[in-house]
């Protein structure tokens, strides 16, 4: 049974962020999906659900990932805690107007430049002045990053080295590293379900370029010195054994406390501009695409004054 | 909010927790009540359930804003994901020979 009425689904920021499941198979029965083991059959809220982690040893069946992409949630495969693959569904909005929002920034070197201004004035307490270059601010954040960590390994404790770990070696890496290896991949998972459930395309970076989630680095980015780096080493500090699972207990309740799932998609519109629709035609659309994605949408017409003429109409006139 | 599942208790206890909350289905009990009275009322039903089962829940500022807990024989057990809590459906134990 296909979700019809896409409002049905609760919104982003009223759902659960993330479940990681290891050494079992993933599998939809009476139309719930389960989580199957020795110990029984674990039930998914999978419409509430923002991301589902795949860990090793699982294995997930056809209907199963039907079900998680109808209902916009994202799948990502993790090879021993790393991420390795994502599959997302279409998001949880048939409504086009962001995604081409992105692109129009996206495409225009000064407006873009607008954007990555903005992006970097996010994570900066005082105000970037206006003469600065590009290359100066990407200086500056290179130097703020360095501190981040080490005013967090100062804080905690914990030795740090430096980002360093061998996507082939996962247990070479020291526990700080996998610490926040295992952080920055629920916080990737969120701002990738985030973008995807809003409507954007996640390879459509502004900072970042030239990869199929260069938008998700971005966004993950804005929070990631305030977010996971000093959760990562406070957990470390605590013990180093198991910090994976603790990072991901971690994570969960901080994102709570931030609200991270309500404020990434108010975030993203403010850095895009994008508070107010742009046209008067994706303000008051006539017709709700997300109460049926059956409908037919709308024509481009930049003679009209609102860009758009109603689609699913023949324009060919009387031609008895 | 509370509430509470009882199931093959002594009518007493149920008779006894409709003074703090109300019953709107045989065994289901709704409310409510401060911590400190939530738990006592734990306390109890865990006491004098015989042979029953019992499940709270209550509202929590949590991701799932709700934590459950259950006590003697169900057949249904909360599993703690790393801080998400889910319902694990046992497997029915065969009595093939």
């Amino acid at each position: 049974m296909r979700i019809q009425d896409l409002h049905e689904l609760p919104k982003l920021r009223d759902g659960l962020s993330y479940l990681y499941l290891e050494h079992g198979r993933i599998d939809r029965r009476a139309r719930a999906v389960e989580f199957i083991n020795q110990e029984g059959r674990v039930l998914i809220p999978v419409a509430s659900l923002a991301v589902l982690m795949l860990g090793p040893g699982t294995s997930i069946t056809h209907e199963a990932i039907k079900t998680l992409a109808d209902n916009g949630c994202l799948v990502n495969w993790c090879g021993e805690e790393g991420v390795r693959f994502y599959a997302q569904g279409v998001g949880e909005t048939r409504k086009g107007y962001r995604l081409i929002r992105q692109a129009e920034l996206v495409s225009d070197p000064a407006r873009r430049l607008e954007v990555v201004r903005r992006m970097y004035q996010f994570r900066f307490e005082e105000e970037l002045d206006p003469a600065l270059t590009l290359q100066q601010i990407r200086g500056m954040e290179g130097a703020r990053v360095r501190r981040a960590y080490a005013e967090a390994s100062r804080r905690y404790g914990v030795f740090w080295m430096g980002r360093a770990y061998d996507r082939g070696r996962w247990y070479a890496a020291d526990p700080i590293n996998r610490a926040l290896s295992a952080a920055n991949a629920c916080l990737n998972g969120l701002c990738h379900a985030a973008i995807v459930s809003a409507g954007y395309s996640p390879g459509l970076g502004f900072i970042h370029t030239g990869k199929m989630l260069s938008f998700v680095y971005d966004v993950a980015d804005l929070y990631k010195t305030r977010l996971t780096v000093p959760l990562a080493f406070r957990l470390t500090a605590e013990s180093p054994m198991q910090v994976e699972t603790r990072v991901r207990h971690a994570c969960r309740d901080l994102f709570h406390r931030e609200r991270l799932l309500g404020r990434i998609l108010d975030d993203i519109d403010q850095l895009l501009n994008l508070t107010r629709p742009m046209t008067r035609g994706q303000a008051d659309l006539t017709v709700d695409v997300d109460a049926d994605p059956a409908l037919p949408g709308e024509l481009w017409a930049p003679e009209e004054e609102d860009d758009t003429v109603a689609g699913g109409v023949n324009y060919g006139g009387d031609d008895s | 909010m509370v509430v509470m599942i009882l199931e093959r208790v002594p009518a007493s206890l149920r008779g006894e927790l409709s003074r703090w909350l109300i019953e709107p289905h045989p065994g289901v009990f709704i409310g409510h009540v401060s911590g400190m009275v939530r738990d006592r009322l734990w306390e109890k039903c865990c006491r004098r359930r015989d042979t029953g089962g019992i499940l709270q829940a209550w509202s929590t500022n949590n991701e799932q804003r709700f934590t459950i807990r259950t006590y003697g024989d169900t057949r249904r057990a909360i599993v703690d994901f790393e801080g998400l809590q889910l319902v694990c459906v046992k497997p029915v134990q065969n009595s093939r020979k």
